[in-house]
């Protein structure tokens, strides 16, 4: 997995690329934890180069919508590839996350 | 048990060899990168809970994968010798589809494996519990 932090105005885009599985999910709990400590609200998760998810991987992404929201912030998800869209869509998530279709559509969100 | 087997030792560092070994499988009977992340993450969500709550003692403990294939189904056994467990006996998640203040952190990955298998059985065989899946191609 890689993870590529950069700014859009206020909004902190955050690429997560490769695989997020049980091995590696805590990397991506760890950039978030420090984002939202810094006080960053809202997030845009990139997924435009995401392969793989699990359920370790599924649970970051529900704390950090919880946080952003806990904040006052928001997490917009995008470029989300069709296989990962299925797992959302078992998962439930596709109804309480935002998901849009690309990082354009997810900048307007805010 | 016929065709391919991987034999893993009960720890998490272990998953990346499950994802080679779908990998190869995958290459071997033209499965779909679909298919293959799928039974990828049906396998590392059951394995996980085995690494994490099966074995009590603190002795080295291993886990089988057999795998078989033919031109409708993906079969696959797991087998591990820790204290008895049946995955499907659990239920859907009470947080699902719910709104995200009611959202568990957790639960998911039984839910998951339920559908995105055609077939998932469990059964206590020579003190071993054994998970028997079934994908249609």
């Amino acid at each position: 997995m890689n993870i590529d932090v950069r700014d859009s105005g206020s909004v902190k885009v955050v690429a997560v690329d490769g695989r997020l599985d049980t091995t590696n999910y805590n990397e991506l709990e760890a950039v978030v934890n420090k984002l939202i400590n810094e006080g960053v609200k809202d997030v845009v998760f990139d997924l435009s180069a995401l392969e793989y998810i699990s359920s370790s991987g599924l649970r970051v992404m529900l704390l950090t919508l919880k946080k952003t929201g806990a904040a006052g912030g928001k997490l917009i998800l995008c470029n989300m590839k069709e296989g990962i869209r299925e797992i959302f869509e078992i998962s439930g998530f596709t109804t309480i996350f935002t998901i849009m279709p690309d990082m354009n559509d997810a900048l307007n969100q805010f | 048990m016929t065709g391919h087997k991987l034999r893993i030792k009960s720890q998490v560092s272990e998953l990346e060899r499950i994802a080679l070994f779908l990998e190869e499988l995958g290459d071997l009977y033209g499965l779909s990168m679909k298919v293959v992340m799928n039974l990828n993450l049906v396998l590392e969500e059951l394995v996980t809970n085995t690494i994490f709550y099966s074995f009590k003692d603190s002795n080295d403990h291993f886990i089988e994968i057999h795998a078989d294939a033919d031109d409708e189904k993906i079969r696959i056994i797991i087998e591990d010798d820790g204290e008895p467990f049946d995955p499907t006996a659990k239920g859907t998640p009470e947080s699902l589809g719910k709104p995200i203040e009611e959202q568990q952190i957790g639960g998911l990955g039984i839910h998951l494996v339920k559908n995105l298998m055609d077939s998932f059985t469990y059964e206590r065989v020579d003190d071993k519990n054994r998970v028997y899946l079934i994908k249609n191609r």
